[in-house]
């Protein structure tokens, strides 16, 4: 008896939510858009909203987006790839304005949800819709949001050579490095454009490369820092991620420095981190929802270089030099004017 | 490739490290397989105990408060694997496996509810490292042990006590016997559930260690999820070190020597040819295999262990 | 080593007959009631959560399921996540069935998808009727491969499958980082996406229901293979001699065969078959959802498995309510974040929950006092 009684209780419930109104799916409460605003959706990749990289940044132009222009949003973190689909139809479904996806991992997803919804706008980070074969193909309701990493990286790789230089500091053994995550090309663009300016700007400083493999675990990221650090290294510029903040440490336990990715990271230890290499997805995130709202939004590639103040270089230390902040800020209009561009593949592996 | 980068002091000591937080787990393992409750939640126990020590740090900035938070934590998180499994005589590998979920998800939850995107504060507290000073100069063995962190001397004080505890005294033949025997231990009044008790919690306090070691001796911070799988790597340890503390370590010193190489040979080359960053990460892991599958070969778990007893005069 | 020990009051002769569908239902529905309760229970603490971190439960809730269940969509949707699920909960509860512990399915998995997405884009410009049948024996055998090395170890030297299994999850996501990074499976592509080549047409698989009915839907003919790999599942070990021994010497509990009472040969092939299994579910993920093998793809179908297999008793239907209910979870948990803004560790913890009053449904089995006829055990 008990059993059909719970059987029963369980079904009807149910069916009672099924039977909810609204069958696209716009919930009667919570943090769900309604009214007349423009709906923003954020589909993330399975790193989660906290993976101190490009989802917490996405994230954050979000929340920017809503407290200021007047938009509703919705965040959906994907736990698998093989949510990415289901998680972006969703939001074309319910007739969402913008739905921006973050990675190209996601490349294929969004191509497929974009080709079924047209009327819905579409933006990714870091990608441009792949079809099912492998090829880009440019979609007129999706804009691709392009970095150009190795830009950030030619200019803190600017202020490390002319620290190292000048031996500024504990920088006394003419020695930096780099430590990526994993070697896929968003990580080894920063990279590259550091080793180019490094050996533009000092040819004789020695240079070092490592992986930690992992973009969460930071115990691999002290090991590679105490490595590098072993080998002389006095500037370690980390491209990881949450191992990467390992990295970090290993370089304020030895008290030599090092420099932060993505977001400005000069809080995560202050003293030893001199700078960082910005990539404001952030603010690409908020422009993008932004031209939704003033329809102005531009398909296909956007690129967000330093010429538009997209990507450039943290808030600085005391301890770097003027020469450095200058030589990184003549890279700077350099970059800006064409006159120089970094290079985007790793020369020291 | 160097004799360096395969045996040199800064190998060593990194394997050391490396070795440290799985060690810890495993010697967790050890205790409560042995009094045949299987717990595979240890993975939780560290990371309960890495989170709540972070958090205790910050509130507290005392670090030995913060060690006994991270402490209670992950006994809390054990009790609920005791309750399950000796008083429920739930399944425990469904038990386990549900508060490994748990405890990601709960960890996760809160520090993005309490530290947001900022991460946590940069001048936590942390678990001294040991210096010894008179062993500068020493070759190799100055490098190699000459400035571990506390939580490592720690964890080599517990494998030896823990060894001494299982094989030499008393209680730790008490335990035993649980776990082998649990029918016949309580026919000569050893308190099965007692014991069984003890043991779950005291595996969840040493994996907790472990977990304390990360954060509050390693990083220094708190990173989701940032044991990264060290509780289930050292269940392994355990069984290749065939339920034995010291076992336990020399399984969890091969797993951190592989890990150390892992870092030391990128860039490395064998002749010409330079082995790909990504197949070093399989190091530790071939090499455990090898290791244990070439010395080891079969080892046997406790009679008793996973089994749910049902004590005399219950149902 | 001991000998298998047969039971001797049955023999090849007397054997108990094969569960019909009928009888394997109510196997499993007499044991569920109990963990239906057990879910409301769960739930409520899972409320409880929700309530404390300043959201509606019941709003929550009613996200969830309407997330899972509320259109056809989802249930496609909520099916597609399932079916991975089917397949590596067989892969772990065959071996359940003999006594071993298979954490292995995650590798398995990923080298099953890993030798089907090389054969069909190898092979691509086969037509489907050729080059489907390939990938999928790619699949399935990558995955017995993987599955029968951890057997042998087992066999040969004695190693400790948990040890095995464990070390080659992470060994493959490693050669894996390589070969879809760096290395001989990298397409050339552009932005670098870790990825393989591309499938040919002839191996994917059909999305099965056409537009008409459910607008988008993605529910491929993956769903068919799963279905027939349940089958085989249940025919294998309730029709054959093979299936007979493993379950006559999984009835002897987890901990009596890792004393090493299972005969060598055994070991190889139920983990050989347990990763043919996995091996079949990477495949259908990479012929059916992605079309290539992306670094990756697979981040805890292997994991989840156990559960799965745990909840389901081991047995063909339990494993598909519990694949389903972890799709629901999985799907349902998305909306319950962008509708209701959960967030999706409050999901995680719920999950937790109903996981864990199930395990204890002992007690609750002991609280609702059975009477009258006793429910026919699940076998092992």
């Amino acid at each position: 008896m008990k059993r059909i009684l719970a059987f029963s209780l369980l079904a009807a419930t149910i069916v009672a939510s099924c039977a909810s109104p609204g069958t696209t799916g716009s919930s009667p409460s919570g943090s769900a858009p309604t009214g007349q605003h423009p709906k923003i959706g954020l589909v993330t990749d399975v790193g989660g909203l906290n993976d101190k990289s490009f989802n917490s940044l996405a994230d954050k132009g979000r929340k920017d987006a809503q407290a200021q222009l007047e938009v509703d949003t919705s965040v959906t973190e994907s736990k698998q790839q093989a949510d990415y689909v289901p998680n972006l139809t969703k939001y074309a479904q319910d007739k969402y304005d913008l739905v921006i996806g973050v990675g190209f991992l996601m490349q294929n997803a969004v191509w497929k949800v974009a080709k079924q919804f047209p009327t819905v706008k579409f933006a990714i980070i870091d990608g441009a819709p792949q079809d099912d074969g492998g090829k880009t193909e440019n979609l007129p309701n999706v804009a691709n949001l392009f970095f150009k990493e190795q830009e950030a990286g030619y200019l803190v790789g600017v202020i490390a050579a002319t620290m190292a230089k000048e031996k500024t500091g504990a920088a006394t053994h003419n020695t930096v490095c780099s430590m990526g995550g994993l070697p896929i090309p968003p990580v080894d663009r920063y990279i590259a454009g550091y080793q180019d300016a490094v050996k533009t700007v000092s040819p004789t400083t020695k240079i070092l490369n490592g992986y930690s493999q992992d973009f969460v675990d930071q115990q691999k990221g002290i090991e590679v820092g105490k490595s590098h650090i072993g080998q002389g290294c006095d500037i370690l510029f980390q491209v990881a991620g949450g191992s990467g903040l390992g990295y970090i440490q290993a370089a304020k336990t030895a008290g030599v420095y090092a420099i932060g990715v993505d977001a400005d990271q000069a809080d995560v230890a202050p003293g030893t981190v001199i700078t960082s290499a910005l990539k404001k997805v952030d603010v690409a995130v908020f422009q993008t929802i932004r031209s939704v709202r003033l329809s102005t939004f531009k398909s296909g590639d956007n690129l967000f270089t330093v010429a538009n103040d997209a990507v450039g270089f943290g808030k600085l230390d005391k301890i770097v030099p003027k020469t450095a902040s200058d030589a990184a800020n003549q890279a700077l209009a350099d970059i800006k004017s064409g006159k120089i561009t970094p290079k985007d593949t790793v020369q020291v592996k | 490739m160097t004799w360096e980068m395969l045996l040199g002091a800064s190998v060593a000591a990194a394997t050391l490290r490396l070795a440290a937080p799985i060690a810890l787990a495993a010697l967790g393992g050890v205790v409560t397989e042995r009094s045949g409750v299987t717990n595979i939640a240890l993975e939780a126990s560290m990371l309960v105990g890495a989170f709540f020590g972070i958090v205790a740090a910050d509130r507290t900035r005392n670090i030995w408060i913060a060690l006994g938070v991270a402490l209670l934590a992950g006994i809390l998180l054990a009790t609920l694997h005791a309750y399950a499994s000796i008083t429920l005589r739930s399944d425990q590998i469904v038990s386990g496996m549900a508060l490994n979920i748990l405890a990601l998800g709960l960890t996760t939850y809160l520090d993005y509810q309490m530290y947001g995107t900022t991460g946590t504060p940069a001048d936590l507290p942390g678990l001294p490292d040991v210096q010894l000073g008179f062993l500068k100069g020493v070759p190799y063995i100055g490098e190699a042990i000459g400035s571990q962190n506390s939580m490592v001397w720690l964890m080599g004080l517990l494998v030896v006590a823990l060894q001494l505890f299982l094989f030499r005294t008393v209680g730790g033949l008490r335990l035993r016997a649980v776990g082998e025997h649990p029918r016949a231990a309580e026919t000569v009044g050893i308190d099965v559930r007692r014991i069984r008790y003890a043991a779950v919690l005291a595996s969840g306090a040493l994996a907790a260690l472990g977990g304390a070691y990360l954060s509050l001796g390693v990083a220094h911070s708190f990173t989701d999820g940032m044991t990264g799988g060290r509780g289930f790597i050292g269940l392994a340890a355990m069984i290749f070190g065939r339920w034995t503390p010291v076992g336990a370590l020399a399984a969890s010193l091969v797993f951190g020597y592989g890990n150390a190489l892992s870092t030391s040979l990128q860039g490395a080359t064998l002749g010409d040819v330079r082995v790909p960053v990504q197949l070093l990460g399989t190091l530790p892991y071939v090499l455990t295999i090898l290791a244990v599958a070439g010395f080891v070969g079969r080892s046997r778990p406790p009679a008793a262990d996973g089994i749910p007893y049902e004590t005399e005069g219950h149902a | 080593m001991t000998q298998i020990q047969q039971p001797t009051t049955t023999g090849p002769g007397i054997e108990r007959p094969a569960p019909s569908v009928r009888q394997l239902t109510f196997q499993w529905a007499g044991g569920p009631a109990i963990p239906v309760l057990s879910v409301v229970i769960a739930l409520i603490i899972g409320a409880i959560f929700v309530l404390f971190s300043g959201n509606d439960p019941v709003a929550a809730y009613a996200a969830l399921v309407q997330g899972a269940f509320g259109t056809p969509y989802d249930i496609t949707e909520t099916i597609v996540s399932a079916i991975p699920l089917v397949l590596t909960g067989l892969a772990v509860a065959i071996a359940f069935r003999t006594g071993l512990f298979n954490i292995g399915a995650q590798g398995q998995l990923l080298v099953g998808a890993l030798a089907a997405g090389w054969a069909g884009s190898q092979f691509a410009e086969l037509p489907g009727l050729v080059l489907m049948p390939i990938v999928i024996l790619f699949g399935i055998g990558g995955g017995a491969v993987y599955g029968g090395i951890v057997g042998l170890l087992k066999a040969v030297r004695g190693v400790n499958e948990v040890i095995t299994t464990i070390m080659l999850n992470y060994t493959i996501v490693f050669v894996m980082h390589w070969l879809l990074q760096a290395g001989p499976m990298t397409a050339k592509n552009a932005f670098g996406t870790p990825a393989s080549t591309p499938i040919g047409a002839g191996a994917r698989l059909p999305v099965i229901i056409p537009n008409e009915l459910v607008l988008f839907s993605r529910l491929h003919a993956g769903v068919v293979l799963a279905a027939i790999a349940v089958v085989v599942f249940w025919f294998i070990l309730w029709r054959t001699p093979l299936g007979y021994r493993l379950r006559a010497v999984g009835l002897g509990a987890r901990a009596a065969a890792q004393a090493g009472i299972d005969p060598a040969h055994h070991m190889v092939l139920v983990m050989a078959i347990a990763g043919g299994f996995a091996g079949l579910g990477g495949m259908i993920e990479v012929s059916g959802v992605f079309g290539r093998v992306y670094d990756g793809f697979s981040s805890s179908y292997g994991f989840d498995a156990i559960a799965v297999a745990l909840l389901g008793k081991n047995s063909p239907l339990g494993i598909v309510f519990a694949a389903l209910l972890f799709g629901a979870f999985v799907h349902g948990g998305a909306y319950m974040q962008s509708h209701a803004g959960i967030s999706s560790n409050l999901v995680a913890i719920i999950q937790a929950f109903v996981l864990f009053v199930i395990a204890a449904e002992a007690l609750v089995r002991s609280l609702t006092r059975r009477r009258g006829r006793k429910p026919v055990e699940a076998i092992a």
